[in-house]
């Protein structure tokens, strides 16, 4: 530890939400010039530590923080932002028609001379300078979109700092998640640049062997209080990921017959997307199979590119029969998918939870010129209704208007009511209580025992372990690990995604 | 470290994201479910026809002579049936999340091939009027071609697609007014009545109908509005969202064409300017109409909003005779303008929640 004062430096931060403490006493410095990692398991209070600094959530009372040893109330994110804290998050915020300098000016307003004229000249001239401060070296007038990933998000840190004598603190927020291996030392020699012009920079990551490269602290954080913080040459990586998870006893094993399960429903040769990469799965009659992995891992792709959402390579099989690599063709194979983004693609929220709900099979109500048999149809959904206990009971009520919990629930209803063969859940309980969220996991048991595959994307690691036979780990797009019996624990979950190409 | 803290730390996983947001979201619709059940049903969502009965009690004080009389409720409301048609036409479209502006030029062409066939062919007017209504089906065709397969945006591609049809009318009739001498039953059909009720409002009914019928009790209904609603979320669970929004657009040239047709068996007289004039008053009313009844476009809320629209305007040019010219663009513009900050009343509310849920989200 350096003696200067600390540019940050944060005492007995709380944070309680309803229901939950999100942070519990965190105390936390950051020096000028230092990169300071910040690690923790999701939901370990990085990110509400990160929204209370950028002004989102305020702090309990009894909070103090300081910036260069003076106090600091952070009530918005104007004061936030006034007091010299910058955010890079991790979606950058860039106008992809735009080009860099165009882009640089958002927010901050052009330099124009005589009659509002923009001075174009000087605007290129300075944002050049300012991405060259950064160690970049592109042409500042093509389209955001046509650049390299790293280069996008140095406009992203450039903008941030664009009042260099005002900013002092930079907040990087999962830089490198959306960013591919080769392209990462380039981000990294920009934040170095911004260490040597003497600002702060916390370095928010789940890819550890990077922290090793960039940082020189490291704070881990785990349910919400300070585990400890550590040079980066004083700890290793094996050591990091045992603070991060706990060294708590190991969950007793769950005993399942996993045995005597051979009819084979769903299969996925060399499946390959943006980001995932020669897939290989096979999941069995009756099986719920967990798919874990970080943001970026490939976890949050996989289950569409077998609904053929987006474009893939690869085949999908359902009972030894190719799927066709079309929404339509996923649904005639008895396919159905549960989005991850519930209000954007699980549902219609202007329609009601009655036109939702039918909405995957019309002609079971039809009559025979495409007339709704409405009695029928009124009938069907009440019975979902009460089955998955959806609240308000009313068909007519509009989608949006419900709670998360029982959102998911018709989501869960309009395909459950397909009998699909196959059932593929994208993060079923985000942003569920906790209610909703044990009646979903009893389903997607149900659905399996009654003779269905269920495949299972989820963030949360206890969340698998409690419902799944098996969990598959993502890491870099490849399937890494097949975890099941007595390995099954959240810990060993969390270890095998946290594991660095390097490492193993 | 004991499974206490693992368990404290398994909550916490789900929640800094999750708790923050949901009981924003609850006391959000409560508050929405505790304001009396009756403003909400009967405030807004009659507001055109309270406008209607206001407008007929206004101008039946200020010119009880003629506003009130048999003659003038027949010039309102055999005028307004072509636009109400073309509102129709309009209609179908919006309903799956895609502008047609191009119905007042089908209208036009519509009109402009009755006519022509008429004056240098022998065929009868229903032939006439069968060729022109396929003329129509082929220009929604190629409007649903460049929207779905060109993928163009539908407001750039009904907007073009209109200007080349306003081309081909200009081409046809050599920028002429063109006199069809169409036989009497024709002309009979658009202006005699039928037990009081004259025939062109029947024909309207009966579109009304049919679209009131299908949207409501269809299956063609319900995949309409789940892609107008959400074209992602409607293809996700297996609609087939590119033939609906090709169809509707087929739907809509063809419901332009019976305006255009509808309107040769009144008046039988084409000339270049009809077609697009008529655009903007069928708008109007569907996007009033938008607000009536139901919270989405619908075919009662759209004819209640054009014909509450078409009285006032009607009292203002009896009562002031100067009124007639600037009266007509005054009233659409205004209710187009107070319809739509009406609509995105809901729209923004629901915005704010999106983005902060979107705040909460994400780790």
């Amino acid at each position: 530890m350096r003696d200067d004062v600390p540019v940050l430096s944060i005492r007995g931060m709380s944070k309680t939400f309803p229901g939950t403490k999100a942070l519990h006493l965190v105390d936390f410095n950051l020096h000028h010039g230092e990169v300071h990692a910040l690690v923790g398991q999701n939901g370990s209070g990085k990110s509400t530590l990160i929204k209370i600094l950028a002004g989102y959530h305020s702090p309990d009372p009894g909070t103090l923080i300081e910036l260069d040893g003076e106090e600091l109330h952070i009530h918005n994110t104007a004061a936030s932002h006034a007091a010299g804290l910058r955010f890079v998050h991790q979606d950058l915020g860039l106008v992809h028609d735009l080009n860099t300098v165009e882009n640089l000016a958002l927010g901050r307003g052009f330099q124009t001379g005589f009659g509002g004229r923009i001075r174009w000249r000087a605007e290129r001239r300075d944002a050049e300078r300012r991405m060259k401060a950064l160690g970049y070296q592109f042409d500042v007038s093509r389209p955001v979109g046509e650049l390299k990933a790293a280069e996008r998000t140095g406009i992203a840190i450039a903008r941030a700092l664009h009042d260099c004598e005002q900013a002092r603190v930079l907040v990087v927020d999962e830089p490198t998640a959306a960013l591919p291996r080769h392209e990462v030392k380039v981000l990294f020699d920009a934040i170095d640049h911004v260490r040597r012009m003497g600002l702060g920079v916390i370095y928010v990551s789940h890819r550890l062997d990077e922290i090793f490269r960039i940082a020189d602290q490291v704070s881990v954080l785990r349910g919400g209080s300070r585990i400890g913080t550590y040079g980066t040459g004083e700890i290793d990586q094996d050591r990091l990921i045992s603070l991060m998870i706990g060294d708590e006893q190991m969950r007793p094993p769950q005993l399942r017959d996993y045995a005597g399960k051979d009819d084979v429903v769903l299969e996925a040769h060399s499946l390959c997307g943006v980001v995932v990469d020669n897939a290989e799965l096979v999941v069995r009659r009756g099986e719920v199979v967990g798919i874990a992995g970080l943001t970026g891992s490939g976890r949050e792709e996989i289950l569409g590119l077998m609904f053929g959402v987006a474009s893939r390579h690869g085949d999908v099989l359902v009972d030894g029969r190719r799927v066709p690599a079309s929404t339509r063709g996923a649904i005639d194979a008895g396919i159905s998918l549960v989005p991850a983004d519930r209000r954007g693609a699980g549902a219609i929220t202007t329609l009601t939870v009655s036109e939702n709900c039918t909405l995957t099979d019309l002609r079971r109500h039809s009559r025979r010129g495409g007339a709704i048999r409405r009695t029928a149809e009124r009938q069907e959904v009440a019975e979902w209704i009460r089955d998955l206990d959806i609240r308000p009971p009313r068909p007519e009520s509009i989608f949006a208007t419900l709670s998360g919990g029982n959102q998911q629930k018709v989501v869960l209803a309009k395909w459950l009511r397909c009998k699909p063969r196959v059932l593929l859940l994208d993060e079923p309980t985000q942003g569920v209580d906790v209610h909703a969220k044990a009646t979903i996991h009893a389903l997607a048991r149900e659905v399996a025992t009654s003779g269905c595959a269920v495949l299972m994307a989820s963030s949360d690691d206890a969340e698998l372990c409690d419902t799944c036979d098996r969990v598959l780990v993502l890491r870099d797009g490849r399937i890494a690990a097949d975890v099941h019996g007595d390995r099954l624990t959240p810990e060993e979950i969390a270890r095998l995604q946290l594991e660095s190409p390097i490492a193993t | 470290m004991t499974s206490e803290t693992a368990a404290s730390a398994r909550a916490t996983a789900a929640s800094p994201r999750t708790e923050p947001l949901e009981p924003a979201e609850t006391r959000e619709t409560s508050s929405r479910r505790a304001r009396p059940a009756w403003t909400a049903r009967f405030g807004l969502r009659l507001s055109a026809l309270y406008l209607w009965i206001l407008f007929m009690a206004l101008f039946s004080l200020i010119s009880p002579g003629t506003f009130l009389t048999s003659t003038n409720f027949r010039i309102v409301f055999s005028q307004g049936i072509v636009t109400c048609v073309l509102a129709l036409a309009f209609l179908v479209p919006l309903a799956a999340g895609v502008y047609d502006l191009s119905v007042g030029a089908v209208m036009s062409l519509a009109l402009a091939v009755s006519v022509y066939l008429q004056i240098h062919s022998g065929l009868s007017p229903v032939l006439g009027a069968v060729i022109a209504l396929v003329a129509c089906v082929l220009c929604g065709f190629v409007s649903g071609f460049i929207v779905v397969r060109l993928r163009v945006n539908s407001f750039i591609a009904t907007l073009g697609v209109g200007q080349i049809l306003f081309a081909v009318v200009l081409l046809i009739s050599g920028n002429q007014q063109l006199t069809g001498t169409f036989p009497s039953f024709w002309s009979k059909l658009g202006n005699s009545d039928v037990a009081g009720i004259p025939i062109v409002a029947l024909f309207l009914l009966a579109i009304a109908v049919v679209l009131w019928y299908a949207f409501e009790y269809t299956r063609v209904g319900r995949y309409l509005f789940a892609t107008g609603g959400n074209p992602d979320a409607a293809r996700l669970s297996g609609v087939r969202t590119d033939r609906v929004v090709w169809g509707s657009l087929i739907a809509s040239a063809t419901i332009a064409g019976f305006a255009g047709v509808i309107y040769s068996m009144q008046d039988g007289i084409f000339s270049s300017s009809i077609g697009p004039g008529y655009l903007f008053p069928a708008v109007a009313a569907v996007f009033l109409g938008a607000s009536q009844l139901s919270r989405r476009p619908n075919v009662w809320g759209t004819l209640i909003a054009y014909f509450a629209l078409a009285f006032g305007i009607q009292g203002l040019v009896l009562s002031a005779s100067s009124a007639s010219v600037w009266s007509q663009p005054l009233f659409q513009g205004v209710s187009l303008i107070i319809a739509v900050a009406l609509a995105s009343r809901p729209a923004m509310r629901k915005l704010r929640a999106v983005q902060a849920s979107r705040e909460n989200k994400g780790s």
